[in-house]
């Protein structure tokens, strides 16, 4: 009996039940869909937190104010005060360093005739394009002159422009920011990243500025350093802690700063990233086992059920492997039609979410692969149990049963 | 496609082997706390071309000696030839081989498959033989039609009566051309008419030259056979 004849003979008996066929694979195809769903929103989170880390700059190191230590009393990372704007200009005289720009942010309300948004606004030094990877969309970036006369000029983000509905033609109108007319410039290219923290939503100003309207005092919230060369990343991290730690008097037990390089980034999100779609598709798999259990038990009736039939067909000529082959082979077209139907729903609900929540979702064939293969295993392992039993029915006791 | 040979007639009287030989049988069913004893030494030879009606009461033995005639079952003790072939040479696929090339069952309630055509339920021996679908379909026609059901080949057994099943039974009995026929109560389930039908039917069957062994507890069935053998409390009484 060829394997096509037993596919024919099972899929004939699968269509004289339709509704139980159907229930019995509608626990593959919910398993199966939830693995590819889960795992496609966890790998596009992965790869979306890496494409932003990635849009972050180039050769970048970050400088951040490290904890504090009040009494006995630990703060977190990044609450101190540490950082300075004279630090950024000693950072820059490090050999190695290409460029330096210091940050400091808050919140402002910004209004462009019937636009208004609420968003971060920077302060920082006409380096920040440079150091950050941005490109200019339209218009230009604020030179180092309008820094050093602190004057009233912002840079706006591609979202930011877009929520004040000033896409075109912003360079040269005027917004306010707390009511504080600015003249604009320039606005960003987008970086295509979305959602929140955006780095395509923030409206840029002169650090200088910043202190005069939104800030005061010298402290920066974090420098962005460019290095020259990215083989020399370590060094320049070195030669940089060693010039904040001695002009913080600390040493490298007790520093009040931390260095982060974007490979170090990348790197933890990446694995916090596998870990996220390693769990996920862990617990969709657990749906994936209740439904390999559903059809172990659909087939366990259906063999008691088909006794006769089974002592039917041994009476006829029938081996008991050709009895094992056919139902195994119902078993695995129920996983494997029910897996095909699930890789389809599971893509369909991928790019729901995808659309609904913002995120982006990842498909690799592997995953599909590994469903395909998840769902005959299924097949296999829930089918061989009822498959045997039936297989060793004894001919003369299976036409006897009623 | 393997094509089974018609058997041929063999006279009376020649040196050839039977189809059957059957020699010291028993069969002891094992039911944990006690052995019965279903068959206590049997030994019983069918020629080729020959109609013999295995005849007892119930209890007497007769359907455990047909569940051994038709290789469904194996003797405690003693030894089966059926066409030349010792059974206990046979494994479970062996015996499954002889049942689907050498013997064709005909069962006191037909068992069709349920909710399968008559040409379909026909065709299943040949299913288990590797026959491809086009020449099985084909080959299950011919029995049918003779049995005059060539109007029936899309009828589900549920659509059919009574008679028109065992028809069908016989057919799917004789699709495999095999040596024996081996009817169990043929005509047990059936009216007067219908079970006269089938009778006929084996008489026919038996004058092309078939070997028939029809197990009955009905002394008028019996009667038609062209040898009779009693059994009772496991044993051949004449």
């Amino acid at each position: 009996m060829s394997a096509l004849e037993m596919i024919r003979l099972a899929m004939s008996r699968l269509r004289t039940s339709r509704l139980r066929t159907f229930l019995t694979m509608l626990g593959v195809i919910i398993g199966v869909a939830s693995v590819v769903a889960l795992v496609g929103v966890g790998q596009g989170a992965t790869s979306g937190i890496t494409a932003r880390l990635q849009g972050l700059g180039t050769n970048l190191l970050t400088v951040s104010p490290g904890s504090t230590t009040s009494g006995f009393t630990r703060s977190a990372a990044g609450s101190a005060t540490t950082l300075t704007q004279e630090d950024a200009a000693a950072i820059a005289k490090v050999q190695g360093v290409a460029a330096v720009e210091p940050e400091v942010s808050t919140q402002a309300f910004l209004v462009a005739g019937d636009g208004n948004t609420t968003t971060t606004i920077l302060g920082t030094t006409s380096a920040y394009p440079l150091v950050r990877a941005y490109d200019i969309a339209d218009g230009s970036f604020f030179n180092q002159a309008s820094v050093d006369h602190a004057l009233r000029v912002v840079v706006l983000g591609a979202t930011t422009a877009s929520d004040l509905g000033i896409s075109t033609n912003a360079p040269g109108r005027t917004i306010t920011i707390n009511g504080i007319p600015f003249q604009v410039v320039g606005v960003l290219a987008t970086k295509g990243t979305s959602g929140p923290f955006s780095q395509d939503d923030q409206a840029i100003i002169p650090i200088t500025t910043h202190r005069d309207y939104f800030s005061s005092g010298d402290k920066v919230r974090s420098i962005g350093v460019s290095v020259a060369d990215a083989s020399g990343i370590e060094l320049a991290k070195a030669s940089i802690a060693a010039t904040l730690e001695q002009r913080h008097g600390v040493t490298s037990t007790n520093q009040d700063f931390t260095i982060a390089d974007q490979a170090q980034l990348l790197s933890t999100f990446s694995s916090v990233g596998a870990t996220l779609a390693l769990l996920l598709g862990g617990i969709a798999s657990i749906s994936l086992l209740v439904g390999g259990i559903g059809i172990m038990n659909i087939m366990l009736v259906s063999v008691r059920e088909r006794t006769r039939e089974i002592g039917i067909r041994k009476a006829i000529g029938a081996r008991g492997r050709d009895i094992l082959a056919q139902f195994l082979i119902e078993a695995l077209v129920i996983s494997l039609i029910g897996g095909a139907i699930g890789i389809v729903v599971g893509l369909l609900v991928s790019v729901l979410i995808s659309s609904v929540a913002g995120w982006s979702v990842a498909f690799s064939p592997l995953t599909i692969l590994a469903a395909v293969v998840f769902s005959l295993a299924v097949g296999v392992v829930f089918g061989v149990l009822p498959a045997r039993q039936a297989a060793r029915l004894d001919p003369i006791v299976a036409l006897r049963y009623e | 496609m393997t094509a089974i040979p018609r058997p041929a007639t063999v006279g009376e009287g020649t040196a050839s082997p039977p189809l059957i030989e059957i020699r010291g049988v028993t069969r002891v069913y094992d039911t944990g706390r006690v052995e019965v004893p279903a068959l206590r030494g049997v030994d019983l030879d069918v020629r080729q071309g020959e109609f013999v009606a295995i005849v007892g009461h119930s209890g007497s033995g007769k359907t455990t000696l047909m569940n051994i005639i038709g290789c469904l079952d194996r003797p405690t003790d003693g030894t089966y030839r059926i066409a030349g072939q010792d059974i206990a040479d046979c494994d479970d696929d062996g015996l499954a081989r002889l049942r689907s090339r050498t013997i064709g069952f005909v069962f006191q309630n037909c068992n069709l498959l349920p909710r399968t055509s008559a040409l379909e339920n026909v065709a299943t021996p040949l299913l288990h033989q590797g026959v491809a679908r086009k020449q099985r379909l084909e080959r299950a026609r011919a029995p049918l039609e003779r049995l005059g059901l060539g109007d029936r080949l899309d009828h589900e057994p549920s659509e059919l009566s009574g008679g028109q099943q065992q028809r069908v039974a016989i057919a799917r009995a004789l699709v495999t051309e095999p040596s024996l026929i081996l009817a169990d109560e043929p005509t047990g389930n059936l009216d007067t008419a219908s079970g006269e039908e089938v009778i006929a039917i084996l008489h026919e069957l038996n004058a092309e030259g078939r070997t028939i062994v029809l197990i009955t507890h009905e002394a008028d069935v019996a009667a038609h056979a062209g040898r009779q053998v009693h059994v009772r409390d496991g044993r051949i009484v004449e």
